[in-house]
């Protein structure tokens, strides 16, 4: 169960920033789920505008969703047993997949394609605003997380 | 009713299987035990009403339909009756279930395409087209739909599990394979859901939640299957950090 000392200081750069990423990306299918279709009511499960191409898109991202929150889940306390989790890869990976997949979900599905709105009877633009806004920022602040490790490396 | 009898003798066989490994001292995980009786009551309860009652709402078939073809393969990957086989069976009898399993039928039905196609291809055949009200009306057709979903759905989580004896593919591909029947999956549901299929099982309300039921359900089974993949890895990965730091 202990690791080893030598491996104390080797943390693994490349799996914390896919285990965080496979979390964000998790997080987002789930929050979109629960949150917006289970709690709220806001998305609609199916409503008559939705294109074909929607529903192809939004069936494998819905189901790759579920399996990257498990397999990132796993994948993070691989890195706890073998103490190589580095944190800040983690953070930065989580942001990056989170808000890829919002960006993704609110330009490429809801409005491309034309799946579910946000929201129903209510003025969009400002729910469609504070959703990409949303996942830009964090797919920003994610990116910017990663690149200050790279420049901070001699 | 079909389904009770053979079920609970393969429950009978399998406990007696367990017997055997117990009276000469081998070890054999409770989890699996619990998991095959799980199978057994899955199988009976599916072909028995309420679930198979013919002429009752949609929900209730979409029900059946996640029992036979996702819950009881799930119960039946954990119990891993074939390893209870290699295990207990006398060595001829062993030589040939190994021989099935490493044959190149074997190999070819656990392939990932093969196992995706008969599992969603059968499912899309079934709801989508007019299969489904032919199948309803033929009492041996559809006895063949319900063996084919059981079977189907086997092969898919044999295929995605891969339980010992069969060898371990690589994690990301069996989770991509995962994706790809789960996404299908998700949706041939919402395909159902919006165009009222299939035509004659039901009103649209009850066409509605049967397919509903199938989406959830569905996504239930999917993250069991994910569990199991991600386990085992996490336990092998830890056999073999617990090996690297003896050595």
């Amino acid at each position: 169960m202990s690791a080893p000392s030598q491996s104390q200081q080797a943390t693994l750069p490349g799996r914390s920033l896919g285990a965080g990423a496979l979390m964000g990306v998790g997080v987002a299918g789930f929050l979109d789920e629960t949150v917006f279709h289970q709690l709220l009511h806001w998305h609609h499960f199916y409503d008559k505008s939705t294109a074909a191409a929607g529903l192809v898109s939004d069936g494998y991202f819905h189901a790759g969703s579920w399996v990257a929150m498990v397999a990132g889940l796993f994948l993070y306390a691989d890195l706890q047993r073998r103490a190589g989790a580095d944190r800040r890869r983690v953070w930065a990976g989580g942001l990056v997949g989170w808000g890829g997949f919002q960006l993704y979900d609110g330009l490429v599905q809801h409005k491309l394609l034309g799946l579910h709105q946000i929201r129903y009877h209510v003025h969009l633009l400002p729910y469609d605003v504070a959703w990409d806004l949303a996942g830009g920022i964090a797919l920003v602040a994610g990116l910017l997380l990663l690149r200050e490790r790279v420049t901070r490396r001699p | 009713m079909t389904g009770t009898v053979p079920a609970v003798l393969a429950g009978v066989g399998y406990a007696w299987g367990v017997r055997v490994l117990h009276s000469r001292g081998d070890r054999w995980p409770w989890h699996r035990t619990a998991a095959a009786w799980l199978a057994v009551l899955g199988l009976a309860a599916a072909t028995s009403p309420p679930l198979a009652t013919d002429g009752g709402p949609f929900a209730l078939h979409a029900a059946q339909h996640l029992v036979l073809a996702s819950a009881v393969p799930i119960a039946l990957v954990v119990a891993n009756p074939v390893l209870l086989a290699l295990r207990t069976l006398p060595l001829r009898q062993r030589r040939l279930l190994l021989a099935v399993a490493h044959s190149r039928a074997a190999r070819i039905a656990l392939s990932p395409p093969v196992a995706v196609t008969l599992a969603v291809g059968g499912t899309w055949l079934y709801y989508l087209t007019g299969f489904y009200d032919v199948a309803e009306s033929h009492p041996l057709l559809h006895l063949a739909v319900h063996a084919h979903m059981l079977l189907a759905g086997c092969l898919l989580t044999w295929c995605v599990v891969a339980p010992a004896p069969l060898p371990a593919r690589t994690v990301p591909v069996r989770l991509l394979v995962l994706v790809v029947a789960a996404g299908s999956h998700d949706l041939l549901a919402k395909l159902m859901y919006a165009h009222g299929l299939p035509v004659g099982a039901g009103t649209a309300d009850q066409l509605r939640a049967g397919a509903q039921l199938l989406y959830y359900g569905g996504d239930v089974a999917e993250l069991l299957t994910a569990v199991l993949v991600l386990s085992g890895w996490y336990a092998r990965e830890g056999r073999r950090l617990a090996h690297a730091s003896r050595a």
